[in-house]
């Protein structure tokens, strides 16, 4: 039922600062794949992962989601979406839980716990996020993967500040998301673990 | 995200965040106690001109209180989570303003009897001068919000936002102040307080809507 959730993006076309960054980028990710982003630093992958959560336009070129044509109005893809850029939207005022239960508000606090456990935060759920490591603040963002019922997310560099245990957590997480019908897409300069199957695209300038 | 999820968020971050809130009150304050200081306490200059001393102060205060307003959510990139949560993005601004307000203008307004008594005006011209508030401060609010998030991505937008904004704070203060003038002097004064109210509703639908256009055009 949810190989309908498919994206397809034909003749993108995206420019940065007058720079063009891709032309005639076209690509096909289906529901229940990994696709990784490839480019060197600079080449437009976050611009692209901007782009198709609607955050930036594209000069050129169609998007497709399931079938329907959100070039202009990414709304119905943003019902499916968690975006995960750069700087993860973690506010330093708040405490994690509170940071969490903005973004999942039908989540109760046992839900929560339980995913600020599985991402090694558990007894940090009252402390104050700017308190937190850059690695522990990242964690925070990624706890809201175990809390979404969300099937794409796109993640920006979602390994960076992780250690070595978090990184193979963040991984079994997206094995298991595809497993379950959802769509990744990433960038990142880690190498992954085989057994999630990436598909990789390579931006070319 | 929910609008409510998001409108208790921004709750708790005024509450947590209150120094700024503080901040523009205590200028406030310090600008009304600082003209009879500075010019004259005498009731023959201060009588007239309470209704500008007091609408100056707050215009700037609120001008603090606005300039701010995206920055944090800039640099944290919840603002870049609020065009991508699929929520209508004027509406929450929207809602931003309401709590923005709130934290603003309800210690003001408190304050506002003692103040006046400080600038001698009296009690009809006091509700008078309360109408106004009410009726205009949410077009500088809203007005200010269209300049916040045009300047929210420039480093050091403050002044270019000032620039910017001033001149359209400009009706708003003619028309707050010639109510309050012509209440004095026993005129009426619904004309001015209508046209407050009819700029008012006109930023009210316009404002949101620009704002987020430019947050959109911002957040890259």
């Amino acid at each position: 039922m949810h190989s309908n959730l498919d994206l397809s993006i034909s003749n993108l076309f995206i420019e940065r600062s007058e720079r063009v960054l891709c032309e005639n980028f076209s690509c096909l990710i289906k529901a229940g794949e990994v696709a990784r982003i490839m480019g060197e630093n600079g080449a437009g992958k976050s611009t692209l992962l901007k782009i198709i959560a609607g955050i930036l336009q594209p000069l050129e070129g169609k998007i497709l989601f399931a079938g329907e044509d959100i070039s202009f109005h990414r709304d119905m893809l943003q019902k499916h979406l968690l975006y995960l850029g750069h700087h993860a939207g973690i506010k330093s005022v708040f405490s994690v839980a509170e940071n969490l239960k903005w973004y999942c508000p039908n989540k109760d606090i046992d839900a929560i716990e339980e995913a600020l456990a599985i991402v090694g935060l558990a007894g940090y759920s009252d402390s104050p996020a700017h308190q937190l490591s850059a690695g522990q603040q990242r964690r925070i963002a990624l706890a809201r993967l175990w809390l979404t019922d969300k099937k794409i997310w796109l993640l920006d560099e979602p390994f960076t500040a992780l250690d070595v245990k978090g990184v193979s957590v963040l991984e079994g997480k997206i094995k298991q998301h595809t497993n379950n019908g959802g769509m990744v897409i990433l960038t990142t300069h880690q190498s992954l673990s085989d057994a999630l199957c990436v598909k990789e695209i390579q931006l070319v300038s | 995200m929910t609008y409510l999820s998001f409108f208790n968020s921004e709750v708790l971050a005024i509450f947590r965040r209150k120094q700024d809130a503080v901040n523009a009150l205590v200028f406030f304050l310090l600008v009304i106690t600082l003209f009879p200081l500075g010019v004259s306490p005498s009731k023959e200059f201060l009588q007239p001109a309470a209704g500008g001393i007091i609408w100056c102060a707050v215009a700037l205060a609120i001008l603090m209180s606005v300039e701010g307003m995206f920055k944090e959510d800039y640099n944290d990139g919840s603002l870049e989570q609020l065009v991508v949560s699929g929520l209508y993005l004027p509406v929450l601004i929207l809602l931003k303003l309401v709590v923005q307000w709130c934290a603003v203008m309800l210690p003001l307004l408190i304050l506002m009897p003692i103040l006046s008594q400080m600038l001698f005006i009296n009690w009809e011209i006091l509700w008078v001068l309360i109408l106004t508030l009410i009726i205009g401060s949410p077009a500088l609010f809203l007005i200010g919000t269209i300049g916040a998030a045009l300047t929210v991505s420039l480093r050091r937008g403050a002044v270019l936002m000032l620039l910017i904004i001033l001149p359209f704070y400009l009706p708003v203060i003619i028309f707050s102040t010639g109510a309050i003038g012509a209440a004095q002097v026993g005129q009426p004064y619904n004309g001015q307080l209508a046209i407050l109210a009819a700029i008012s509703l006109m930023t009210l639908t316009l404002s949101p809507i620009m704002a987020a256009v430019s947050i959109k055009a911002s957040v890259n």
